[in-house]
């Protein structure tokens, strides 16, 4: 009797078992660009105009325009800059990322990001990456911790980033939104004129 | 410090899998060729690769890459123009063109080659990969992808203690790449095209999917009686073992279908539909009802016994085997969609390997909630005897109705119906329904009289319904009030079995409208609830102002089978498009069973 209820409960929930598959919407969602909650910031929460970076760990032109940015948001102090890591062009750019969120459960998004940002070339190894990471005094025992724990946030945020960097039809990284512009490797005076375009914008739009 | 955490590679394998569906609607991250395009050309043994670079980029040296069948090839690059990279130092690139050259290349087969480059104005873009095909020289299929690159010196993580784990995340990776491809409209081939690691990936997470419909329904009381064969019930382990026996042999049946697909090109799952195929497993089922009535002893010489049965632990490894490997060709039909685009793959490509594996991680991920219920149920079973006696005839009875599933697909649909009708009556029988009932009858047999009669009558009507002509399970006297439901058809549907017949028949309907061409065939049940969905009000009238041809197969012969070749058709049902040039219209072809929207979808496309 018991076993024919089981098989029979067996079934009946195979029935009623929802099929449905995730829907992923992909068209462009500009509160999630500007404001997925997963996503590092920083400069000014409540700055005036937002940065949104999509960089990739292995992308030299990232790494040249790094200090400009940080630079510029920093001089600034009305920027609110997001970072979208996007990480296109190799593994072992892939592997940097997941280094660098996990970084942040710790507060120490920014020390591993620039970290990376500051190995110079493109062709970087995942060792490479490491001692990179472990030389720039986070805690590594506390990394791993995180990087398990929150392995399947990681991968959601970098899927996000992926979708929505195709949403909006993005070439390749580089990429900077700056307030309504999008534009690729800047030089320092290059984002304060962008910067202070938007802010034109803005004005004239109120 | 170092742990590769397998269950979150499942689980990102998972939702790749499960996601997979909609990702279809994702586009390339570059349009193909915008800035860097690629072209072969033979030279006696060896092919030069000429890459075209777009004025205002460049193409790295080191990341120019070739791989012939999933090895590196060697390629011979000349040295290009030296570069300072920002923040590297010197490296050396390709502006305006690059060559390449492979020294032996062989006369078939695939080169894959990839590269990778930025633009002067400061920006990178993704590697990306084309497919040459050694025999056309044709490029194509551009994919974003992650290769491993020259340069890229990359110890497994394993080997270096203090490295940190990448907590199985590579495979989210895949999706821009897997999503690019799908640009082609059909995401099932452009998966079993990409990394076949990602493409057995999917193909498990396909079969966890259907392990959640109705086609499963058939194996479970096959696989309980495996579990039920013996007086004592399985431990979890022994369960498990079982189960898992059952499992893996059906996913091995699956493989060994798709292997044989990619080794011979035809389809053997059809074959496996002739009525000897069909006949033959249907008396099986016969027997095995019987020997659970307890009419027949079915009893094996002692020297097998004992290894069949596994003794006194109960059921026996290869008695699971062997029910898993002949239920997985039976049930078949029913995961058409995946199954078409596995064989077809493996067809064209001769690829039986890549074709072996996805089916049978279809087949395992079907298998799973299998295992999870001979392990789980195991546990579950009372400890003895009494309710095996009570068990058997219920077993006995689905033996008899998957007997009947095989039998009525090779009938006419209302002789089928007749025989489901007296199958029905019968149960009511023994439910009790004739029974007489005492003034002091409890629950039970009350309610065994109740389902019993439930059951008769239900058989009544079918078989009156079937001396009525109907075919439909559900509505068996429907004959008697609405007329029927088929359209007045303004134009005409011709059936064929024959290429000959379809060219005629084709020729005399073709104009300026598409042609819906339907593979159907008498056994095929899906099929009629297609044409349930086809004949929806929505879309019933467009439909019906199509000209269609039905190519059946029922009968599967040297003709069906060169119509089923001629259109890469991997099994019914399948319905598609032809432009009045004969002609597929790309993106029309549907498979398995269909719903309105898909229908709507595809008219749309299609300009009606």
């Amino acid at each position: 009797m018991q076993r024919r209820h089981f098989l029979g409960l067996i079934a009946a929930t195979a029935v009623l078992a929802p099929i449905g598959a995730p829907a992923f919407a992909q068209q462009v969602d500009v509160e999630a660009i500007l404001r997925d909650p997963a996503a590092p910031t920083a400069g000014n929460p409540k700055g005036d105009v937002t940065i949104v970076a999509y960089l990739d760990y292995n992308c030299p032109f990232c790494k040249q325009s790094a200090p400009d940015l940080k630079r510029a948001v920093e001089e600034d102090g009305g920027v609110r800059l997001v970072f979208k890591d996007w990480p296109i062009l190799t593994e072992a750019s892939f592997y940097g990322a997941q280094l660098a969120l996990a970084a942040k459960h710790q507060g120490k998004y920014e020390v591993v990001h620039d970290a990376l940002m500051s190995i110079p070339g493109r062709g970087i190894s995942k060792p490479q990456m490491l001692e990179a990471v472990t030389a720039s005094g986070v805690d590594m025992t506390r990394l791993q911790a995180d990087l398990d724990a929150h392995a399947d946030d990681i991968s959601a945020l970098l899927r996000r980033n992926l979708a929505q960097a195709e949403a909006l039809g993005l070439q390749g990284t580089p990429t900077y939104l700056i307030g309504p512009f999008r534009t690729s490797t800047l030089d320092y005076d290059g984002f304060k004129a962008a910067l202070a375009e938007a802010r034109r914008r803005q004005a004239e739009a109120k | 410090m170092v742990s590769l955490r397998l269950a979150r590679i499942g689980s990102v394998l998972l939702h790749f899998g499960l996601a997979f569906a909609p990702v279809a609607a994702v586009h390339a991250l570059v349009p193909p060729d915008a800035n860097f395009s690629v072209e072969a050309v033979r030279d006696g043994d060896a092919l030069n690769l000429r890459w075209t670079i777009a004025p205002g980029t460049y193409l790295y040296r080191d990341s120019l890459s070739a791989r012939l069948e999933g090895r590196d090839a060697a390629i011979e690059v000349p040295p290009g123009e030296t570069k300072e990279d920002p923040t590297f130092g010197l490296v050396q690139v390709f502006h305006g063109a690059a060559e390449a050259r492979l020294a032996h290349a062989p006369p078939t087969g695939i080169l894959e080659v990839a590269y990778q480059g930025c633009a002067d104005r400061g920006v990178c873009f993704p590697p990306e990969r084309r497919s040459v095909d050694l025999v056309t020289l044709v490029v194509g299929e551009a994919r974003i992808a992650l290769p491993e690159l020259a340069g890229d010196n990359n110890p497994p993580a394993a080997a270096e203690a203090a490295s940190i784990a990448t907590a199985g995340g590579d495979a989210a990776i895949d999706a821009p790449s897997v999503a690019a491809a799908a640009a082609d409209g059909d995401p099932i081939t452009a998966v079993l095209g990409g990394n076949p690691l990602v493409a057995v990936g999917t193909f498990f997470g396909f079969g966890l999917l259907l392990s959640l419909t109705p086609c499963i329904f058939p194996m479970i009381p096959i696989l309980a009686a495996v579990l039920a064969g013996s007086p004592a019930p399985p431990s979890a382990g022994r369960g498990f073992l079982l189960s898992s026996a059952y499992v893996v042999a059906m996913a091995a049946a699956y493989g060994a279908v798709g292997f044989a697909a990619g080794w011979s090109g035809q389809n053997l799952q059809a074959a496996l539909q002739t009525p000897w195929a069909l006949g033959g497993a249907a008396a099986v089922f016969v027997l095995l009802a019987i020997a659970m009535f307890g009419a027949l002893d079915l009893s094996v010489p002692a020297r097998f016994a004992a290894r069949l049965t596994g003794g006194s632990r109960g059921g026996s490894l290869a008695g699971a085997a062997v029910l898993g490997f002949g239920s997985a060709l039976i049930v078949g039909p029913c995961v058409t969609p995946p199954l078409a685009a596995a064989m077809l793959h493996a067809v064209q490509t001769g690829d039986a390997a890549t074709g072996a594996a996805t089916l049978f991680a279809l087949g395992l991920g079907m298998g799973l909630p299998l295992v999870a219920v001979g392990t789980f149920g195991a546990r579950v079973l009372p400890k003895s005897g009494r309710w095996l006696g009570q068990v058997r005839p219920a077993f006995g009875a689905i033996f008899l109705m998957i007997a009947l599933l095989l039998v009525t697909r090779l009938l006419p649909p209302s002789q089928g119906l007749a025989l489901w009708g007296a199958f029905a009556i019968g149960l009511g029988a023994f439910l009790g329904g004739f029974d007489r009932l005492a003034a002091t009858s409890g629950w039970s047999p009350r309610l065994g009289k109740a389902a019993g009669l439930v059951a008769a009558l239900y058989g009544a009507m079918l078989i009156i319904g079937a001396a009525g002509g109907a075919s439909d399970a559900l509505r068996p006297l429907a004959f008697l009030t609405a007329p029927p439901l088929a359209l007045a058809r303004s134009e005409p549907v011709e059936v064929v079995d024959t290429p000959a017949a379809f060219d005629d028949a084709f020729a005399g309907v073709a104009g300026d409208r598409p042609v819906m061409v339907k593979f159907s065939a008498d056994w095929c049940t899906v099929c009629k609830s297609n044409e349930a969905v086809l004949a929806d009000a929505a879309i019933r009238e467009r439909v019906a102002a199509m000209p269609a041809v039905v190519v059946d197969i029922t009968d599967y012969d040297d003709e069906t089978r060169a119509l089923l070749s001629r259109f890469s058709v991997a099994g019914p049902p399948t319905l598609f498009l032809l432009d009045a040039a004969g002609r597929e219209i790309p993106g029309s072809r549907l498979v398995g069973p269909i719903t309105v929207a898909d229908v709507e979808a595809r008219l749309g496309r299609a300009g009606l």
